[in-house]
């Protein structure tokens, strides 16, 4: 391949003048930056479209797989709680789409080395960092919401022919589908703080799915074997078990789980103080990654 | 104008660039020359906040380098050609670099065009080749068109075009006033490119001073004369401060005396003078000369 130059540079008076009036460094255009550089790659449009793809197909398999014949009319709150489930089943799964995207987002920049440009042109660094959060955050939620939304309505005429009519309107059912894009947006955002703390996929990666899916299995085998309140208190407050509270309905045990025990020292947490716990642990993350992130040489 | 005082970096117990202060003047191409290791790119990343120095500070145009508003404006640089996502288009990395500062599609498509990148623009840059690379990062710089360019090793993997395209930009874009800052280990490059040069060696300046100047200082000067009297004329200078060596039996190598002082002498006792040559030592032999101590990987020839 050949590459042929102009015979000169030529950075004219006026040129320069066009350029030099209308450019300025501002925190509007550095998000309108990392959302060019979200669009602008491959990985990451797969990864939304493995996440729509998830969400609907888990749904429909519900949804069809679903048989009420023979048994007596289901009431309402079961009415609502499955359209909930079948709307959010896809979650389990989606949820490590979204760390996955959460960590790649950050540690990509820093594997490829595309993190010194982006400080050359953010010098401050912290407005990068928020930008590509913000940026995240609101595709992952849009993504998000946009398809436990959409499985709603596709699964709703096969779940009308089972004796479960829509509910989509009821107040609760909306707070747990929002609440589901919701936990899948703080999801990513846990990952997020990860990757830019540990600056690496695979280390952000293992982290953040070992958060998820490792320590609570941990935890409740400890808690199973110990009858430890401290274990069960310590375990409502993962992530993944404190976010879960944010897409169901009454007190989950309709989930197929095993029934909330209740006693006086065990903490029981409610949807909003799910979703608070969440966004501490996202929060003190991105404390830390801020601190690390000023502070670090690129 | 790019003004560094009492810079030190240390990485763990290594410190790469010890106590250094220069300034780095607008309207001249400068440029920073030394070994692998010597603390150049080091230097360089400094400049624009890549990493914090220990102690001593860097500004540019008067302020830290963050503390601009409009900093692509300010400084351009091309620090590491590598420092681009591979999955994302040229295009594409030039557009969301330059968003950042408010700059379009037009002066994107200018920078491509500038840098002849125009065919390979919609390319994911995964796929480019070293001299690509450098060409984008080189765009990339200039998105800002900015006042201070920094070019570490630009001319790393560029063809015999593209190198002396970049010698043709920097000198024109000094020549407009811009503080042009570049690096290489291309001694005959620089000779060709640099106003000044700053040399450096594990981590201190060796040299900070005109080219010209820096091969006077590092061989001085030595004049080549052919002629058929060769005895006689050096027999004639034995008495000065000259050196004198017999290349062949009618050349002479004479240092320590301008070419006007031997050809007046030889004029005087009659010596017949077929050649009188002033010899200026490359860039390499003074570079060298000046580094030898401070090179940190020797490396052995022969054994």
């Amino acid at each position: 391949m050949t590459t042929t130059t102009l015979e000169a540079p030529q950075p004219s008076g006026a040129q320069n003048a066009r350029v030099q009036g209308a450019t300025r460094l501002n925190f509007a255009r550095v998000v309108r930056s990392e959302w060019i550089k979200l669009r602008t790659l491959r990985s990451t449009l797969w990864l939304f479209a493995i996440f729509v793809l998830l969400t609907v197909a888990f749904g429909l398999l519900m949804a069809v797989t679903f048989d009420t014949s023979g048994g007596p009319a289901l009431d309402t709150e079961t009415q609502k709680s499955f359209t909930v489930m079948v709307a959010t089943l896809g979650v389990s799964f989606t949820q490590l789409v979204a760390a996955v995207l959460g960590v790649l987002i950050v540690s990509g920049e820093y594997t490829t080395g595309m993190i010194r440009s982006t400080f050359a042109a953010v010098p401050k660094r912290l407005p990068a960092f928020f930008a590509k959060a913000f940026v995240l955050a609101l595709a992952t939620f849009v993504v998000s919401l946009g398809s436990i939304v959409a499985t709603a309505l596709i699964t709703a005429p096969i779940l009308a022919g089972q004796g479960v009519e829509g509910q989509l309107l009821d107040g609760e059912v909306m707070r747990a589908l929002v609440g589901g894009a919701g936990y899948l947006t703080l999801v990513a955002l846990l990952a997020f703080g990860f990757g830019a703390i540990l600056r690496n996929s695979a280390g952000g990666i293992a982290t953040v799915l070992g958060l998820i899916l490792v320590v609570p299995t941990v935890l409740g085998i400890l808690a199973a074997i110990t009858q430890a309140v401290w274990v069960q208190n310590l375990s409502a407050f993962l992530p993944s078990n404190a976010g879960a509270l944010m897409y169901a309905i009454g007190d989950g045990s309709f989930m197929g789980g095993p029934p909330v025990p209740t006693g006086s020292d065990i903490i029981t947490l409610d949807a909003t103080q799910g979703f608070l716990v969440l966004v501490a642990w996202v929060v003190v993350l991105f404390i830390a990654a801020a601190a690390l992130i000023k502070r670090r040489d690129a | 104008m790019i003004e560094i005082q009492g810079l030190t970096k240390r990485y763990g117990a290594k410190t790469a660039v010890d106590n250094i202060t220069a300034t780095i003047r607008p309207g001249l191409v400068t440029g920073f020359l030394g070994p692998n290791g010597a603390g150049k790119s080091t230097t360089m990343r400094t400049i624009i906040g890549l990493d914090r120095p220990d102690s001593g500070s860097v500004t540019v145009n008067g302020k830290q380098y963050a503390q601009h508003h409009n900093p692509m404006h300010e400084v351009g640089a091309l620090l590491d050609a590598k420092a681009i996502h591979t999955g994302r288009t040229a295009y594409n990395h030039l557009l969301a670099m330059g968003a950042t500062h408010g700059i379009g599609k037009a002066r994107v498509n200018e920078v491509i065009a500038m840098t002849g990148l125009e065919s390979v623009a919609k390319k994911r840059v995964g796929g480019f080749s070293l001299g690509m690379g450098q060409r984008l990062g080189i765009a990339a710089a200039l998105l800002g068109d900015p006042q201070t360019l920094i070019l570490d090793e630009p001319v790393n993997g560029l063809d015999p075009e593209g190198v002396m395209w970049v010698r043709k930009l920097t000198r024109q874009l000094a020549s407009e006033g811009r503080t042009i800052f570049l690096s290489s280990h291309l001694m005959s490059e620089m000779a060709q490119t640099a106003d000044h040069l700053i040399v450096l060696g594990r981590g201190r300046i060796i040299a900070d001073a005109p080219v010209s100047e820096i091969l006077a200082i590092a061989t001085g000067t030595a004049v080549r004369v052919r002629t058929p009297q060769a005895a006689e004329l050096a027999n004639r200078l034995s008495g000065s401060d000259a050196t004198i060596t017999s290349i062949e039996g009618d050349v002479l190598n004479i240092a320590g005396l301008a070419s006007a002082q031997i050809g007046e002498a030889a004029a005087q006792s009659g010596i017949v003078l077929h050649e009188l040559t002033p010899l200026s030592a490359s860039l390499e032999d003074a570079y060298l000369e000046l580094t030898q101590d401070d090179v940190e990987y020797h490396s052995e020839v022969s054994r």
